[in-house]
């Protein structure tokens, strides 16, 4: 109570001090007995200045950025799961997946019925376009497709996971470094996991090369998947190599500056290349690969890992080729 | 599980030295505590058995086994490191290394059946290339210019040795994660706490944080648990670094991080003598540490989730500026 007189007496004091001055007198806050007869005698020039102070670009950005139909990387995660994945990003990026998937590359989905309903798998399919919108779409395919409405992780690649931007992003929806550490924990609880075993090498081949398999890595996670006996399904993406078409890869250049230069005729456009090009997609699922004849045991075995791993290729490509003569048409 | 009857602490000065020998005070059946170091503060006086003892000294290793050996302690807890990199680096690898290197040997003849050495999750390095959950077996990678972090990953390394040449001593080095509280300071925690924060732009790791309560209990676990090796601490849960930033009311300003440690360099070099990319790289890539070895055989469970031990720092900051 102290205070509060205290306060109201060095007001007057301040207001005093300003009168002598030959200033005008700074308005007393309006306390909440005479606030009624304080509105009532203010003059509207000045309510429209108290009006205008209020304003807040920086609240009307915050309350702009949450009707987006989609997520900025400003939104802040409350609560995430231990490899990161955001649940409410994932839902506020869901309008926009849905959007690439049904309209931008209206994704022809076949096959889903021949995906087994257990607790963990591995999803293997090729790897294509320079950003990992075949991982999104497919886990897209799944969780809207399958019965278990579950959505498989992606295993992305280093680079992807190490680079700014992409990384916290990815992240949020999901997405968890390709190693076998991280596999080995996801599937131990009981995750299902998509992998694309071409990496970068399937990612920023040059557009001649198109829907041509490179060679696999990550032989020790496909090892792993079958010593935790998760079914492993091959997945054919067609569709993806023509989102950022890649003319050239100047090797050279590429090997003076240490770094991968994937020149696509959209770099022309600017920033407008990093806008997928609406090509026509078909997702397809194959039947789990068939391992009865590989032992779990001797999984980290080479021979068994390349053996598996041959099979593995074997399958993603039989089904490609079967989905690219299906294809009518790019676009 | 043995209790030991006398338990000898180097380093008292440190916030785990010093908070370990006033949690076993609390206890009237824990053990006699006799404290190492430089000085002894004034609050542990009378308390505690004190022998002023320099580790940077060459003589300091027998003297120290002579102290063991007359005390006749059994259990060691070696907590002699520096809180943050020092300019002085030459003094502090004399201290942190050759130090360590005087604790063991002294250990070693003085008949000490308990070895613990105090470590840090940070000697794993922040590498694009970790796993999400490092495990204890995870080669220790710290920055190349993080000269302090290489110290203590050297140490790590001649513990392990010490340990396979003397299998009668159970050695213990814990690695907890990045650990906070109203009471603890570090150079992570004085840059994360600023009013603004720099960070590097297009990154957001995910972090953990241990309290420095749950830490306290760590250390006494081990000292009472027979098991030996690694061990990774860290508090329930994870949260991206924004998050954390954010509900501490922290205003974040973000630089690409090649412009980013030019622009911290000399005022971080000053205080630390190490260049700030060493640092910044803890900004950019995960080194969330595995607990599940600590949870089963230490039978570690945090209090604190990651988000309350990063909370505590800031109330107990709120409570200090308005009693």
């Amino acid at each position: 109570m102290s205070d509060l007189q205290e306060l109201i007496a060095s007001v007057g004091a301040l207001r005093r001090t300003l009168e002598g001055r030959g200033e005008k007198a700074p308005r007393t806050p309006p306390a909440a007995e005479n606030s009624a007869e304080a509105s009532a005698s203010v003059d509207p020039s000045s309510a429209i200045f108290s009006r205008l102070s209020n304003v807040d670009p920086a609240r009307w950005l915050a309350r702009l950025r949450e009707r987006l139909p989609f997520p900025v990387p400003a939104d802040v995660s409350r609560e995430v799961d231990a490899f990161g994945l955001d649940p409410p990003y994932l839902e506020r990026a869901r309008p926009l997946l849905d959007f690439l998937f049904d309209r931008w590359w209206r994704v022809h989905v076949s096959g889903l019925d021949r995906v087994p309903d257990s607790a963990r798998m591995l999803l293997v399919a090729n790897r294509s376009g320079i950003l990992p919108y075949d991982g999104l779409m497919l886990a897209h395919a799944v969780e809207r497709g399958h019965r278990a409405q579950r959505r498989p992780r992606l295993l992305a690649a280093d680079k992807l996971m190490s680079g700014p931007f992409a990384q916290p992003m990815l992240r949020r929806l999901g997405a968890v470094r390709a190693c076998r550490e991280n596999a080995a924990r996801l599937f131990d609880e009981g995750e299902w996991l998509s992998l694309f075993p071409e990496g970068g090498r399937g990612a920023l081949k040059p557009y001649r090369q198109r829907y041509r398999l490179q060679r696999f890595e990550c032989g020790e996670i496909l090892s792993l998947a079958l010593r935790r006996r998760a079914p492993i399904v091959p997945v054919a993406i067609v569709g993806g190599e023509e989102i950022h078409p890649v003319a050239l890869r100047p090797e050279k250049l590429e090997r003076l500056l240490g770094t991968a230069l994937p020149l696509a005729p959209t770099l022309l456009l600017g920033p407008g290349a990093l806008v997928p090009l609406p090509s026509q997609w078909r997702i397809r699922f194959g039947s789990p690969l068939e391992v009865g004849d590989l032992d779990p045991a001797s999984a980290e075995d080479p021979l068994t890992a390349n053996r598996l791993s041959e099979r593995v290729r074997a399958a993603v490509g039989e089904l490609l080729e079967d989905e690219l003569e299906r294809r009518d048409s790019v676009w | 599980m043995t209790a030991a009857r006398c338990i000898a602490i180097t380093g008292l000065e440190t916030f785990e030295g010093r908070g370990l020998a006033e949690r076993l005070l609390e206890d009237p059946s824990s053990p006699r505590i006799v404290a190492l170091d430089v000085r002894l503060p004034s609050e542990l006086e009378g308390r505690v058995g004190y022998h002023p003892l320099d580790l940077s000294e060459a003589e300091a290793g027998p003297r120290l086994a002579e102290v063991l050996e007359k005390e006749g302690c059994e259990t060691v807890v070696h907590a002699a490191f520096l809180p943050r990199p020092t300019p002085d680096r030459e003094r502090a690898h004399e201290l942190e290394v050759a130090g360590s290197l005087r604790v063991m040997g002294a250990v070693a003849s003085a008949g000490v059946s308990k070895l613990v050495v105090i470590s840090t999750a940070q000697v794993y390095g922040a590498r694009a290339d970790n796993p999400a959950y490092l495990s204890e077996e995870h080669p220790l990678r710290p920055p190349e210019s993080a000269r302090a972090l290489r110290d203590r990953a050297q140490v790590e390394s001649l513990l392990r040795m010490f340990s396979e040449r003397h299998p009668q001593i159970a050695t213990l080095s814990l690695r907890p994660c990045w650990v906070v509280g109203p009471g603890y300071e570090s150079a992570a925690l004085c840059h994360l706490s600023a009013p603004r924060v720099r960070l590097p732009l297009g990154f957001d790791p995910l972090v953990q944080f241990l309290h420095e309560d749950d830490w306290l209990d760590a250390l006494v676990l081990a000292l009472r648990r027979n098991v030996r090796g690694a061990f990774n601490l860290a508090g329930r849960g994870t949260l991206p670094l924004s998050t954390l930033l954010r509900l501490a009311g922290r205003r974040v300003r973000k630089l690409p991080h090649p412009l980013l440690s030019p622009a911290t360099s000399l005022r971080w070099r000053g205080r630390t003598g190490e260049p700030a990319a060493a640092f910044y790289a803890y900004l950019r890539h995960g080194w969330l540490v595995d607990t599940a070895r600590a949870r089963a055989e230490l039978g570690f469970r945090p209090l604190y989730s990651t988000r309350e031990a990063w909370l505590s720092r800031f109330v107990g900051q709120r409570l200090r500026k308005y009693a």
